[in-house]
């Protein structure tokens, strides 16, 4: 009886969703696209808009005069925007790999039972627990210790600081994925005589490329949006990465704070992100719902 | 697809014991702990050297009087005593606490209202979900810079538009009145954060069976007695988590305010971490800002703690 209920129900319901509330539907998110979006999409409006027209009381007629002259002026004048576009670059890439690296390392150690040893329980638990101390609380010691190793103002340092903080997310999603796979998969690959190595590389990297992907998006992104900890790591003005150059033209040690500069410079921070994140987003929307943590 | 790994993950550590056990009297198994032992180590090593050693570390330096150059002697709990006498810490910790106070709801709410009009696959229901979401994934310090641009006075977008609508003269001067610009900063953070709790929400919604709401119709409930007797109660879980991932970003807010007020008028903006950073590298004074941090590191763990759990019941 409850399924005959339950079917006049589907079909009830198939009959309702094609109307009703559909106009509220597209009214409201209309209202809400824009409200997120124009923003953004201001922003870079505004980044085509001549230097004078910036500072300027802001009119409608604004946007009849786009021009290149905020991102010429980044490039070619004293701030040299493209040196921290490859700061950036190479910090994120380089996190992005390293993290994809020692997580896939890990996740195959804690993913198989053939490589169980006693006490990784208490490891893994050690590793997540780096969920709970936020790097923000731990800016001190840390800035003393690479000091001491010599990594402070090194894109190295970065690459080093970023990866372990993104490690813990890494780790319990190459875990969760080669968990997914057979043990006899890779027994089997293991007694026709391949190495450790080898199996990993021929028969498991394939299956867990999604999460691969995931681990290595999370990591571009947090090294690529980062800047509490690129703030007193990096002193050296060569070295610094976007957010933080951006500082720099916001409170002048450019020379003259430009506004059209910042936004322009917002603009190029802002697009790899999107990018990644529109084309990628599968692998990221899969990572929240795994991970749970990301503030 | 995210639920079936927790939960065969769940699975496999509830019975690490047993299934190696079962494993080994299976002819031609080569056991190998030593060979997973060398596959952990690395990422192990990063987290002990970065992470669990910079800890007990921070512990050490906040009993010293440590300054950023020269030597330090030790000073007891001086460092903690003082953080009850220091202003400058007493009104950060306050300032965050409203803050936190002001933001939260209005994320959960905004992403609760995102969630279920995007829940569906609807048409645009994925573009919508982009849309949302987008402004967390640029991250909060290129917002911040956009929004500095637009709040600037005389030329920015949100003064022309308030004007236009007849609702303010157009010449407010949001960054150097605490109010205004606690107030900006707060829409910002909202614009921003009510994604990431869409997405959570989201995630919570897609798992409660749908037989439920059947049944639901077949008594013909409304659709805000379903949302009220069966979303809500069954999303209790996702919800609590989704608080608590907003309420740590909140306790570590930084970049908002080092960009928009860089803590003024005054110091009436500063937050905790702005404060740890202040005192730490523009004072100097990194044994009195670690005895900070480590009180904000007990405060997180321990809202982090709860959190945990709930993902345990949750999964």
């Amino acid at each position: 009886m409850a399924s005959v209920a339950a079917r006049t129900r589907r079909v009830q319901k198939k009959g309702t969703r094609s109307h009703g509330p559909i106009n509220v539907y597209v009214i409201v998110s209309v209202v809400l696209s824009v409200v997120f979006l124009l923003p953004l999409v201001w922003a870079v409006l505004r980044s085509f808009q001549p230097p004078s027209q910036i500072t300027a009381a802001p009119s409608l007629k604004d946007f009849t005069h786009l021009t290149l002259a905020n991102y010429s002026g980044l490039i070619n004048g004293n701030i040299q925007i493209l040196r921290y576009v490859e700061n950036s670059l190479l910090v994120a890439t380089g996190t992005a790999l390293l993290t994809a690296v020692l997580a896939t390392l890990a996740g195959y150690g804690f993913g198989r039972t053939r490589f169980r040893f006693r006490g990784a329980n208490v490891v893994f638990a050690l590793i997540l627990v780096t969920l709970m101390v936020p790097f923000q609380a731990i800016l001190t010691p840390l800035f003393l210790e690479l000091s001491v190793l010599h990594l402070l103002d090194s894109r190295i340092g970065l690459v080093l600081f970023y990866s372990t903080f993104n490690l813990p997310f890494g780790v319990f999603v190459m875990r969760n994925n080669f968990l997914a796979i057979p043990n006899e998969l890779d027994e089997a690959a293991y007694c026709d005589g391949a190495t450790v190595l080898t199996t990993l590389r021929s028969v498991l990297l394939p299956l867990v490329t999604p999460g691969v992907a995931t681990t290595m998006l999370y990591a571009f992104l947090f090294a690529w949006t980062e800047f509490l900890g690129a703030l007193p790591f990096i002193t050296n003005i060569k070295l610094l990465t976007l957010p933080v150059a951006l500082l720099n033209v916001e409170t002048g040690t450019f020379g003259q704070v430009n506004f059209g500069y910042l936004v322009a410079g917002a603009v190029i921070a802002m697009v790899p992100c999107a990018v990644l994140y529109v084309t990628l987003q599968r692998f990221y929307v899969t990572g929240i719902t795994v991970g749970g943590v990301k503030g | 697809m995210a639920q079936p790994t927790v939960a065969k993950q769940r699975a496999a550590s509830l019975g690490p014991v047993g299934a190696a056990r079962s494993k080994r009297r299976k002819a031609g198994v080569v056991l190998q702990p030593k060979v997973g032992m060398l596959l952990v180590a690395p990422a192990f090593l990063f987290v002990a050297v970065f992470v669990l050693f910079p800890l007990a570390f921070a512990i050490y330096i906040s009993l010293t009087n440590w300054p950023l150059i020269g030597p330090y002697h030790f000073a007891g709990l001086h460092n903690y005593a003082a953080l009850g006498k220091d202003p400058g810490f007493l009104h950060s910790v306050l300032f965050t606490l409203l803050y936190t106070g002001i933001v939260t709801i209005p994320i959960l709410a905004v992403g609760y209202g995102l969630a279920v009009l995007v829940r569906s696959n609807r048409r645009g229901a994925v573009f919508l979900r982009t849309a949302f979401f987008l402004p967390y994934v640029v991250g909060l310090s290129t917002l911040s810079y956009i929004v500095l641009l637009e709040l600037q006075p005389n030329s920015g977008a949100v003064n022309f538009v308030l004007a236009k609508l007849h609702l303010t003269n157009g010449g407010t001067t949001w960054l150097v009145n605490t109010n205004l610009a606690l107030a900006a900063t707060c829409v910002l953070v909202i614009w921003f954060a009510s994604g990431l709790t869409m997405v959570l929400l989201i995630g919570g919604m897609q798992s409660i069976s749908g037989d439920l709401y059947e049944s639901a119709d077949v008594e013909g409930a409304s659709w805000l007695d379903k949302e009220r007797y069966i979303t809500l109660p069954l999303l209790r879980p996702t919800i609590a988590l989704s608080l608590i991932i907003s309420i740590i970003g909140s306790f570590l807010a930084f970049n908002q305010f080092f960009i928009l007020t860089q803590g003024g008028p005054g110091t009436s903006t500063f937050t905790v971490v702005m404060w740890i950073y202040q005192t730490a590298f523009v004072q100097l004074h990194v044994g009195a800002a670690t005895a900070m941090s480590l009180v904000l590191v007990a405060v997180v763990g321990l809202i982090s703690a709860v959190q945990f759990l709930l993902l345990r019941e949750n999964t």
